[in-house]
């Protein structure tokens, strides 16, 4: 009876563990970096009152980059700077069709409104697409991913994101060919919510997947082993 | 009956569904005539695209960097072909990497303070933009095509794909500390004028 207490303990144990990224947690929570994005998502204004008293914007976010490793730094400066000169979007109805208002960048039906694509790389794969139009910017974001296990981390972590891209409003459902994940940012967010902190953001996210991915791809090392263990045991 | 016919020759040549009907009509925005939103250029053939990097690079070794920053800056091929473009943006490149980062920011405050200065650091910014793009999409293999030796299991042997392209790396670096330092003596505005400029580098 008690062993198997024990035992029921330790797969429910387990079983939250293995739901910590790709699903929701048992009690309904989301992983850390995917509930800040939920966050600031479902709830911009209150979250952006929030994040102003803790980091201040400009001051401790440098700080923060400060510390980071020596190519990072420039590498988010510059993405930084692109977006932020990007995400100055206006209203704009479309041309083709009467009434309706589309986002150009995805439309594509009239090339006076698309601007020059910039794009920010740190090397061959890692680099960000900036595509700026009138009245939307599509950012599509190349993740690091230096193995096979990183990219299937990757993917199902990205999956993961697109599969709520309703909740999170400016991400885009299918990243465009070539990258990992998109987002889509037309006037009528920067309207709504505010342009720094939409860039903060980005740039906030860009940082934590990285970081996320490498404590993952740790997490399933050590998994791997301990289960290769066990497995091996009774042939000791 | 004879339109049902025109039909099926017409869905035999090609998909009729998948045509984009506004590219047939010439009110259409999709026709918007581009060329209206930029100055005629003059061609740049491919071998004076060359001629211009040979004089650069002379001013280069004579020790004179800045001239050269400035040259390549103020001969750009807006009328070339994709290949003298590419030619020019080698040459802007060797430029960039051959200037020590602590002579970057005065050398960019001379020549922005200088008549025609901001005109030539939009062009860089322009060229800093290319430079990365271009590096980003011609490379080595792309992923899917490294297969693990094995057929099981992930191999950790096949090497990362990172290591093999550091100085590609080191190149990014390089235009990324230009970047930020033409951001800080031009301004976001660099940026702007680089992405709504139609005289594409």
């Amino acid at each position: 009876m008690r062993s198997q207490s024990r035992f029921k303990s330790k797969t429910r144990k387990r079983r939250k563990t293995r739901n910590k990224y790709f699903e929701i947690e048992e009690g309904g929570r989301l992983n850390p970096l995917a509930r800040y994005v939920a966050r600031v998502c479902l709830d911009p204004t209150k979250t952006l009152i929030e994040h102003t008293t803790t980091t201040t914007a400009a001051g401790s976010l440098h700080t923060h980059i400060d510390k980071m490793s020596q190519s990072l730094r420039p590498y988010l400066q510059c993405v930084r700077s692109s977006l932020t000169s990007a995400l100055c979007l206006s209203n704009f109805a479309s041309q083709t069709s009467e009434r309706h208002n589309v986002p150009e960048i995805e439309a594509q039906t009239s090339p006076e409104v698309l601007l020059n694509p910039l794009t920010v790389a740190r090397n061959e794969n890692e680099r960000v697409l900036i595509e700026p139009s009138i009245n939307s910017v599509r950012i599509s974001i190349k993740i690091k991913q230096a193995d096979e296990i990183e990219n299937i981390l990757v993917h199902k972590f990205t999956r993961f994101l697109t599969q709520r891209a309703e909740a999170f409003f400016i991400l885009r459902r299918k990243p465009i060919k070539g990258y990992d994940i998109s987002f889509l940012i037309t006037n009528f967010h920067t309207e709504e919510m505010l342009k720094h902190k939409l860039v903060d953001f980005i740039i906030q996210f860009m940082e934590e997947v990285d970081k996320e991915i490498s404590e993952m791809k740790l997490f399933l090392n050590a998994r791997a082993r301990f289960v290769a263990e066990s497995f091996l045991t009774p042939f000791d | 009956m004879n339109i049902i016919q025109q039909h099926s020759d017409a869905s035999l040549a090609e998909n009729w569904r998948t045509i984009n009907i506004d590219l047939l009509d010439p009110e259409s925005s999709s026709n918007f005539d581009t060329t209206t939103l930029h100055p005629a250029f003059a061609a740049v053939s491919a071998d004076e695209a060359r001629g211009i990097g040979q004089q650069v690079r002379q001013l280069l070794r004579g020790g004179d960097a800045e001239g050269a920053l400035r040259g390549s800056l103020e001969m750009v091929p807006y009328g070339g072909d994709a290949s003298a473009k590419e030619i020019h943006l080698q040459t802007v490149t060797e430029v960039l990497q051959s200037i020590k980062a602590s002579e970057m920011t005065p050398m960019l405050q001379r020549i922005f303070q200088s008549e025609g200065g901001s005109e030539a650091l939009d062009v860089l910014m322009k060229y800093l933009y290319k430079g990365m793009a271009s590096s980003a999409t011609h490379k080595t293999p792309s992923r899917g095509s490294t297969l693990t030796p094995q057929s099981t299991g992930f191999s950790q042997m096949g090497g990362r794909p990172g290591a093999g392209n550091e100085s590609s790396g080191a190149a990014m670096s390089v235009l990324l500390s230009w970047h930020e330092k033409v951001v800080e003596v031009a301004g976001l505005g660099c940026i702007n004028r680089s992405m709504t400029d139609w005289r594409k580098v």
